[in-house]
């Protein structure tokens, strides 16, 4: 049976304490894809992989990896055998090895990949005899990817991969990535505040704003649909609201009405002709842009 | 010989990946019958999607640009002759906007307000002529 | 490989926690010979009233080497220093390995938090006990050492009275660790619930037949009533019903 959702969630919901946390959040993280989750500190997106991989329950809608139901017991085991994880803080046991935390964790994983470990371990430099809590920021990483590559696993969850580390070493972290992936077949799903690596690497993308899902697309369709258009007047510019869908954001100065579409720009500069705009610029806006509008969006 | 793609300037790293094989195939770096460098491997090296590599790759031999031998590789198609139209093409073109160029200087038109004027030009096309 | 996880992470405590019972019990065999002396000279019989009255009976007690092992070990500095490490084993656990611990990870792991409880408190129960028996089979080993001789079978009973009873103690921590964040509130509460018990069982009259302390110190038995059955089966109770609280804790808390 061909699960064509690696991930899905549909209205999600998770609140801790009296605050929430995910309010209707909705996902599709298609097999094989290399998938963005991007949102600013706090909007979810730790939260969403806790409830994923059954370290928080969900306190509604649904939620499922393998087409299995993460909120139920024995299926949250039978997912975190099929995938592979890399936390937030990068924490293994501080008093192990790298050699043990390697042996320790090759022994929950039946299709453990001892190929790759030995690829891994002299990639990445790790040595087998340095105790975790020696290592620095950047091989605590490596070698919670190498735990996380090495599991066999149809998935990878990353949260946030490249926090705390250098350009350098950002570089090398998303090389092994891409490297790992156009070898394995595999999903990845990763979040981040870091739009650039996001555009460098992801196919699809969502977007999080304080618990609910803002954008969500191929990152090239995205590229494709959202536009900057800016209509310049001989007077001041009119207020006009656009009955063309796809207008994420106006903004009126002076004589220039500078309008966000995430619907191409035809139908928007169609109907604005009738204002008898000066001139018409279109441009492509980056992702950074695109995340940018639609969070601040949210707050106003 | 193939450059890192610009992840943030909006426009597609795919698109941009065409790009750069066709101008390679214009300049000459690439000739006919020429292998371009495995899906794989160029993805490691730019440090981007392999799925990207492979969606260029697809649309590069669905315009006719390249040919994916199964298991081979991919080559540079053999139509030596839409190659050097296309050098042509853009040799021709590369005279006709020199010129224009020139002639807007002449009136005092900056650099800046051309290229707005060309961007506005080929958007206007694009989306059927803009008003005023 | 949780089993060896658990025994990394408790392996410094439990050492520790061996070489003093080790001490303890090398120390209460070879101290009595001087005991001894002291007792000939203890001007005890004169004193009246309440203190009076348990001077002599700690006296008779100690004039007896097996009640003399009882009185001062079994009931007294054994209780109270196991009971130590029984706490300090059963604190910890992932709740508190959430900064610092990589709990997450164990978490992303495939076991489920059923397991992951099985094997804490089955590792910890494993080593209390070895805590409990080791030093009590050192008693009749040691003992021809100054002149006496101690019944391997009294041993095993006080070991296993020790073990069984005061795993309520073990898992009140266990539990606590479920609840708490940090270290320090599990152990100090559980040790807290011990010295309340120890006192409420002095002052109360008979709850030492039924109560965790007295059946610890396996009194029943050294009076020559046979095994604290009652007390036995009531503590091996609470304590399965504390590590089942603990466990449906752990399963239900949001990491």
């Amino acid at each position: 049976m061909a699960e064509p959702l690696a991930i899905e969630t549909v209205e999600l919901r998770k609140h801790y304490d009296g605050m929430e946390a995910l309010r209707g959040l909705t996902l599709a993280v298609p097999k094989g894809s290399i998938f963005g989750f991007l949102g600013r500190n706090g909007a979810g997106k730790t939260t969403t992989i806790k409830v994923l991989l059954g370290m928080a329950r969900p306190s509604g809608g649904d939620a499922r990896v393998f087409g299995l139901a993460a909120r139920d017991e024995q299926a949250s085991v039978e997912i975190r055998r099929r995938t592979g994880f890399v936390s937030d803080d990068k924490e293994l046991y501080p008093y192990f090895t790298v050699g043990e935390m390697v042996r320790f964790t090759a022994a929950f994983y039946p299709r453990w990949r001892t190929e790759l470990e030995a690829r891994y371990l002299r990639a990445f430099e790790l040595p087998a005899d340095r105790k975790v809590k020696a290592l620095s920021h950047g091989m605590r990483t490596k070698l919670a990817l190498l735990l996380a590559f090495c599991r066999g696993a149809e998935l990878l969850v990353l949260d946030e991969p490249t926090s705390g580390l250098d350009p350098a070493m950002t570089e090398e972290v998303l090389q092994a990535l891409v490297s790992h992936v156009a070898r394995e077949e595999m999903t990845v799903f990763f979040s981040s505040h870091q739009i650039a690596e996001v555009d460098q690497i992801a196919d699809r993308v969502a977007i999080i704003d304080r618990g609910r899902t803002v954008v969500s697309g191929g990152l090239d369709d995205l590229r494709e649909r959202y536009c900057r258009i800016q209509f310049v007047f001989d007077g001041d510019a009119p207020e006009h609201a656009f009955r063309a869908p796809g207008v994420e954001r106006t903004r009126r100065k002076g004589r220039v009405l500078t309008v966000t579409s995430s619907a191409g720009s035809s139908a928007l500069v169609d109907e604005a002709r009738a204002l008898r705009p000066v001139s018409i610029d279109v441009t492509p806006i980056a992702l950074k842009d695109i995340f940018l509008e639609t969070v601040i969006t949210e707050e106003a | 010989m193939l450059f890192r793609p610009n992840p943030s300037s909006g426009v597609p790293i795919y698109l941009q990946l065409m790009e750069q094989v066709k101008h390679a195939i214009e300049t000459g770096a690439l000739r006919p019958g020429d292998q371009l460098p495995g899906m794989r491997p160029l993805a490691e090296e730019l440090v981007i999607n392999p799925n990207t590599v492979a969606k260029a790759y697809r649309e590069l031999e669905h315009e006719g640009v390249i040919e994916l031998r199964h298991g081979a590789g991919a080559f540079v198609s053999g139509t030596a002759g839409s190659t050097t139209k296309v050098a042509d093409k853009v040799r021709a073109g590369q005279a006709i906007v020199a010129a224009a160029v020139a002639k807007l200087r002449a009136r005092g038109v900056t650099d800046d307000e051309i290229r707005r004027l060309v961007d506005a030009e080929l958007s206007g096309r694009r989306t059927g002529g803009h008003g005023g | 490989m949780l089993w060896y996880k658990s025994w990394l992470e408790t392996r410094s405590r439990f050492f520790i926690g061996l070489a003093l019972v080790i001490c303890s019990a090398v120390g209460v065999v070879l101290l009595y010979p001087k005991v001894q002396q002291l007792l000939v000279t203890l001007p005890g019989t004169e004193l009246g009233g309440e203190i009076g009255r348990k001077v002599r009976e700690a006296a008779l007690l100690a004039s007896d080497y097996r009640g003399y092992i009882w009185s001062q070990w079994y009931r007294q500095n054994l209780i109270q220093l196991w009971t130590i490490f029984a706490v300090i084993l059963g604190a910890g656990g992932l709740v508190s390995q959430m900064s610092g611990g990589g709990a997450l990870f164990t978490l992303s792991l495939p076991a489920s938090r059923r397991e992951h409880v099985i094997v804490r408190a089955a590792a910890g129960l494993a080593e209390l006990f070895i805590l409990a028996l080791v030093p009590s089979l050192l008693i009749p080993v040691l003992s021809p050492a100054v002149g006496q001789s101690y019944a391997v079978a009294d041993a095993l009973v006080h070991a296993l009275c020790l073990f069984v009873a005061g795993t309520v103690f073990f898992s009140l921590a266990f539990l606590l660790s479920t609840v708490f964040t940090d270290v320090w509130r599990p152990l100090l509460l559980a040790l807290c619930a011990a010295a309340v018990l120890a006192l409420a069982e002095q002052f109360v009259d008979g709850l030492w037949r039924y109560g965790v302390i007295g059946t610890m110190s396996g009194e029943r038995y050294f009076r020559g009533g046979g095994l604290p059955w009652a007390g036995l089966v009531i503590s091996a109770a609470v304590s399965a019903s504390l590590i089942y609280l603990a466990s449906t804790n752990l399963a239900r808390r949001d990491f």
